[in-house]
C-alpha cells in the first residue's frame, strides 16, 4: 500500500489509528502488527509468508544468540541468522542477476528464475540483521514474538525505510509514551512528506517522462532531465522518510532522521552524511567498522571503503549500473579522504558545484536502465553526438516546470525549514495542515498510480 | 493560541479531514458514470479469497476509490486550478486553454502512426478499389494547429503532416482544407469543428470530387449548453459552447440507416441532445457503418467516406451532391468485412481523418 494513496489516507490510516488508541496499552503492539500485515499484504499478499518466516527465524535465533552470547555458539547462531536473512535477499533479489551474468560471461544457456522482488525485502532484511547482531553485541533479545514482529513489520517504515536499528527502538517497543505534542509533530511531518511526494516528486517525475516521450534531444533537455530526476529522487525518498518518521511519532516511536538537506553539502563525504543516513550508518556499523574501518592503515581503509560501496551499490539494485554507481562514489570518497577534501575547503562555490554535479552524475547512473544508457545521458550533458544546445521540446518543458523546479530547488535547502517554523508559529497552522492535506488529496484523486522510487530496492 | 492547544487543533484538523473523507466515502452515494470524462467509473471489485491472494481485489479497490471518491469533480477542479495558477504548468494532462478555447497538445508527430494509417487505407484500396474509383484524401487539423503558436505550446508541423500523409497515400488525390479553417471553426470546449462554420469545407471537398452541392441551410441552436469532451477533461471553470446544426431541403426525404444496429435513423438524432455528448446528434454519433440515400440527388454520384467523428457533422452537408453516401469508421469495423455489405463499384471514395486520429492510428482496425 502506498502512503500517497487514497486507500491509505482515507481508509487504512483512520482505522489503524482508531484501533491503536482504542485498545489497551498492552495490546497496541499486536494492533500495530496486525495493521502492518494488512498494509504489506495489500501490495504483496503472497510475500507476507516470506516475511513471516524471516521474523520467525530471527526470533528463534535472537533467543539463541541472547542465551549463548558469551560462548562460541552465540557467534555461530548470529552468523547463521545473518546468513539465513541474507540468503532470502540473495535469492529474491540477486539470483536472476547472477544467472544472467554467468550467461553473459560464458554463453551457457541458463534459464532465469523469473523471481519477483518482494517489496521492502532489502529494508526488513537489514533490520533483521541489525537485530541479531545487536543482540550478539549485548542488547537483550526480544522475548515477545509480537514485539519483534511489530518491529520488523512496522508499516510506517516497512517498505522504504528509514532502516530502524533494533538498539534504537528496543525500549520503545516495550514502553512508549503518547501525547498530543508527539501526535501533532507526527502529523506535521507526515503531511509535509506527503506534499513533497504528491506535489513535487510526482510532478518532477512527469517532467522526466515528458522529456523522454517528446524527443527533441538537446543539451538543455539532458540537463533538465538530470536536474528534475535529482530533485525527484530527493523529494520522493525524503518525503517517504518524513511520512515514516511522522507516522512513527503518531504511534509513539522516535525514528532516526534519514535526510538532512543533502543538496547543501560541500563534499561527497558530507553528502553521504546527509543522504539516506540510516543506510549509511548501517553499513558503517555492521560492515565498515567490523572490517577494520580506518584503524588498520590507509590501504586497508581504501579496501574497506570499496567493499562498503560495492555492497551499497548492489543493495540498491541487481544490475551493473548500480555497481558503477557505488564505485563512482567510492572513488570520490577515497579521493576526498586522501587529498581532495582539503582543496575543496578553499572555495565554497566550487565545492558545492563539484558536489552537486557529482551527485547528479551519480543519479544518472542510478536512473539509467543500463550502463550504456547512463553513458548516453552523461554524454548528452556535454552535447555528445552533435545535439543542439536547446530544442523546442526542452524549452516547453522548462516553461512548464519552471515553478516546480524552482520550488524543488528552494525546498531542498534549509530555507524551507525556516518557512515551516513560521507556519508552525502562526495561529492558522491547523488550517494550513488541513488545506495542504486537501490539496494533496486533489492531486491523488486526479492522478494515477505513482509508486515511490525506493520501493524497487 | 498556546502550544498545547495548537497541537490539539492540528490533530483535530487532521482527524477531521481523514475521518470526514472516510465516513463520506462509506456513506455517500457512488456514481457509476462520469459525465465530465465520458466514461464508466470503476466498480467495487469482488472480494474473494482468490482475488485477495492474487492482489486483484486491492488493485480494483484502489481504482474504485479513486473513481468514486467523494466530491471527486471538485477535487479534480482544485487540482486543475492549482496546476494552472500555482505551478503555472503549460498544460494539465496534455490540455491547455487560450481565451476560453481548450486544446490538446497533439505532439510530436508519430511517423509510424501515419504509416500505419496509410497501410490500412492501402489495404482498402488494394482489396476493393480499382481505376474506376476516384479516391481522395483530406486531413482535418486539430485545434492545436490554431492555438499553439500564439500561446507557446508545442505544435506539429502540420504542413509536413499533410505532405507526409499525401505521399504515403499516393493512390488518392489530396484535397487541402486547412487554409479554410481557423480556431473559431471549432467548439471551445470540444475537440470537433462546428458544422455551421464548415460549409466552405464541404464545398471545397465536393468541388474537388466533381459533385455539386445545392441549397441553403437553416441554422438551429440546441436549447441546452454544450459542454464538450475537453471541458470535463480539463476540469476548469469555463463557459460552455452552444451547439448549432444545419438543415436544408436536401436533407428532407433522405433515408439514413444505421447498419451497426439495424435501424433507420435521422440525419440529426435529437434524443442525443440531452445525452452525455450532444455532438452525437450528428448521425447518431460513433457508428461503424451508416448509409444515407438521397433520392433527389443525381443517381450517378455515390460516395464512400472513411471517416472519424469529424465526418459525422460534415456528411450532412454533402447530401445534396450524392444519391448515396456510405460512412465507414474502421476504428469499429474491420475493413476485411466491408465487401460483404458495401459495393464500391462506381463510387468515389474519400478518406477524411483528423490529425488526432491519424497521429494515434493504433485505434484503426
Amino acid at each position: 500500500m502506498l502512503f500517497s494513496s487514497l486507500t491509505f489516507l482515507y481508509y487504512f490510516l483512520p482505522v489503524a489509528v482508531g484501533l491503536y488508541f482504542l485498545v489497551p496499552r498492552r495490546a497496541r503492539n499486536g494492533v500495530l502488527l496486525l495493521c502492518s500485515l494488512v498494509f504489506y499484504a495489500w501490495g504483496e499478499p503472497k510475500y507476507v509468508l516470506l516475511m513471516g518466516v524471516t521474523i520467525l527465524l530471527g526470533y528463534g535465533f535472537g533467543l539463541l544468540v541472547g542465551k549463548h552470547r558469551e560462548g562460541k555458539c552465540g557467534k555461530a547462531f548470529c552468523i547463521l541468522s545473518v546468513a539465513a536473512s541474507l540468503s532470502f535477499l540473495l535469492y529474491f533479489k540477486y539470483a536472476d542477476f547472477i544467472l544472467g551474468s554467468i550467461h553473459d560471461a560464458t554463453g551457457w544457456d541458463i534459464p532465469l528464475l523469473g523471481v519477483t522482488l518482494p517489496i521492502g525485502i532489502s529494508f526488513y532484511t537489514f533490520q533483521m540483521v541489525s537485530y541479531t547482531v545487536d543482540v550478539y553485541r549485548g542488547e537483550e533479545a526480544q522475548k515477545s514474538l509480537v514485539g519483534l514482529a511489530a518491529y520488523i513489520a512496522m508499516f510506517p517504515q516497512l517498505v522504504a525505510g528509514p532502516i530502524v536499528r533494533y538498539s534504537s527502538i528496543a525500549k520503545q517497543l516495550g514502553d512508549r509514551r503518547h501525547s498530543w505534542g508527539l501526535a501533532a509533530y507526527g502529523i506535521r511531518r507526515f503531511v509535509i512528506g506527503l506534499a513533497k511526494k504528491a506535489l513535487l516528486a510526482n510532478q518532477l517525475g512527469e517532467a522526466c517522462s515528458q522529456l523522454q516521450a517528446m524527443g527533441g534531444e538537446s543539451v538543455l533537455s539532458y540537463w533538465l532531465d538530470a536536474a528534475a530526476f535529482t530533485l525527484q529522487i530527493y523529494f520522493d525518498f525524503s518525503g517517504y522518510s518524513d511520512m515514516a518518521i511522522g507516522l512513527g511519532s503518531l504511534f509513539g516511536f522516535r525514528f532516526q532522521e534519514n535526510f538532512r538537506y543533502p543538496y547543501v553539502a560541500a563534499s561527497i563525504t558530507e553528502f553521504w552524511r546527509r543522504w539516506h543516513i540510516s543506510l549509511g550508518s548501517w553499513f558503517r556499523d555492521y560492515v565498515y567498522i567490523p572490517l577494520g574501518g580506518n584503524r588498520k592503515g590507509w590501504k586497508r581503509q581504501v579496501l574497506n571503503i570499496l567493499a562498503v560501496w560495492v555492497l551499497t551499490g548492489f543493495w540498491h539494485g541487481a544490475s551493473w549500473n548500480f555497481l558503477a554507481w557505488g564505485l563512482f562514489f567510492a572513488v570520490l570518497l577515497i579521493a576526498e579522504k586522501l587529498w581532495l577534501l582539503k582543496r575543496l575547503q578553499k572555495s565554497k562555490v566550487l565545492s558545492h558545484a563539484y558536489t552537486m554535479f557529482s551527485v547528479m552524475l551519480g543519479f544518472l547512473l542510478f536512473q539509467a536502465g543500463s550502463l550504456g544508457q547512463a553513458l548516453d545521458g552523461i554524454g548528452g550533458l556535454f552535447g555528445a553526438g552533435g545535439i543542439p544546445l536547446a530544442s523546442e521540446e526542452a524549452l516547453y518543458c522548462l516553461r512548464s516546470y519552471a515553478v516546480v523546479l524552482l520550488a524543488g530547488g528552494i525546498g531542498a535547502t534549509p530555507i524551507v525549514r525556516d518557512v515551516a517554523r513560521r507556519v508552525k508559529a502562526a495561529p492558522a497552522e491547523p488550517l494550513f495542515v488541513a488545506v495542504l492535506l486537501l490539496t494533496v488529496t486533489a492531486y491523488l484523486v486526479d492522478g494515477s498510480f505513482n509508486p515511490f522510487l525506493y520501493f524497487r530496492f | 493560541m498556546d502550544r498545547g492547544k495548537k497541537n490539539i487543533a492540528v490533530c483535530l484538523a487532521f482527524a477531521f479531514v481523514l475521518g470526514g473523507g472516510f465516513f463520506a466515502s462509506l456513506w455517500m452515494p457512488k456514481a457509476g458514470y462520469s459525465y465530465s470524462e465520458r466514461r464508466k467509473l470503476a466498480e467495487k471489485p469482488q472480494l474473494t479469497v482468490r482475488t485477495l491472494w492474487e492482489g486483484r481485489f486491492m488493485e480494483g479497490f484502489e481504482e474504485y476509490l479513486q473513481d468514486t471518491f467523494p466530491f471527486r469533480e471538485g477535487f479534480r477542479r482544485a487540482k486543475a486550478l492549482a496546476a494552472k495558477n500555482v505551478f503555472f504548468r503549460q498544460d494539465n494532462h496534455g490540455l491547455y486553454t487560450v481565451d476560453g478555447w481548450i486544446a490538446a497538445v497533439e505532439y510530436p508527430m508519430h511517423e509510424e502512426a501515419l504509416a500505419y494509417a496509410a497501410s490500412r487505407f492501402h489495404y482498402i484500396f488494394e482489396e476493393y478499389l480499382d481505376e474506376d474509383n476516384q479516391v481522395f484524401l483530406s486531413v482535418i487539423p486539430d485545434k492545436n494547429c490554431f492555438l499553439a503558436e500564439g500561446s507557446g505550446h508545442l505544435s506539429m508541423d502540420y504542413a509536413a503532416f499533410e505532405k507526409s500523409m499525401a505521399e504515403k497515400v499516393s493512390f488518392a488525390s489530396y484535397i487541402p482544407i486547412s487554409d479554410l479553417l481557423e480556431r473559431e471553426d471549432y467548439y471551445k470546449t470540444d475537440t470537433h469543428w462546428r458544422q455551421e462554420r464548415i460549409t466552405d469545407v464541404a464545398e471545397r471537398l465536393a468541388q474537388a470530387m466533381g459533385a455539386e452541392l445545392s441549397g441553403k441551410y437553416q441554422a438551429h441552436t440546441l436549447a441546452q449548453d454544450f459542454y464538450g469532451v475537453y471541458y470535463g477533461q480539463a476540469a476548469l471553470p469555463l463557459a460552455p459552447d452552444r451547439l448549432q446544426y444545419l438543415t436544408g431541403a436536401s436533407m428532407e426525404g433522405c433515408r439514413v440507416y444505421d447498419w451497426q444496429n439495424g435501424r433507420g435513423i435521422g440525419v440529426y438524432d435529437m434524443e442525443k441532445a440531452a445525452g452525455a455528448d450532444p455532438y452525437e446528434i450528428f448521425l447518431s454519433g460513433p457508428l461503424s457503418y451508416v448509409s444515407i440515400e438521397n433520392p433527389k440527388a443525381p443517381k450517378d454520384k455515390k460516395l464512400v467516406v472513411f471517416r472519424d467523428s469529424f465526418g459525422s457533422s460534415l456528411a450532412p452537408l454533402l447530401i445534396s451532391g450524392y444519391s448515396e453516401i456510405a460512412l465507414v469508421d474502421i476504428r469499429y469495423l474491420h475493413p476485411a468485412h466491408l465487401g460483404r455489405f458495401l459495393d464500391f463499384e462506381g463510387r468515389d471514395v474519400l478518406f477524411l481523418y483528423s490529425t488526432s486520429v491519424l497521429n494515434n492510428s493504433n485505434t484503426m482496425k
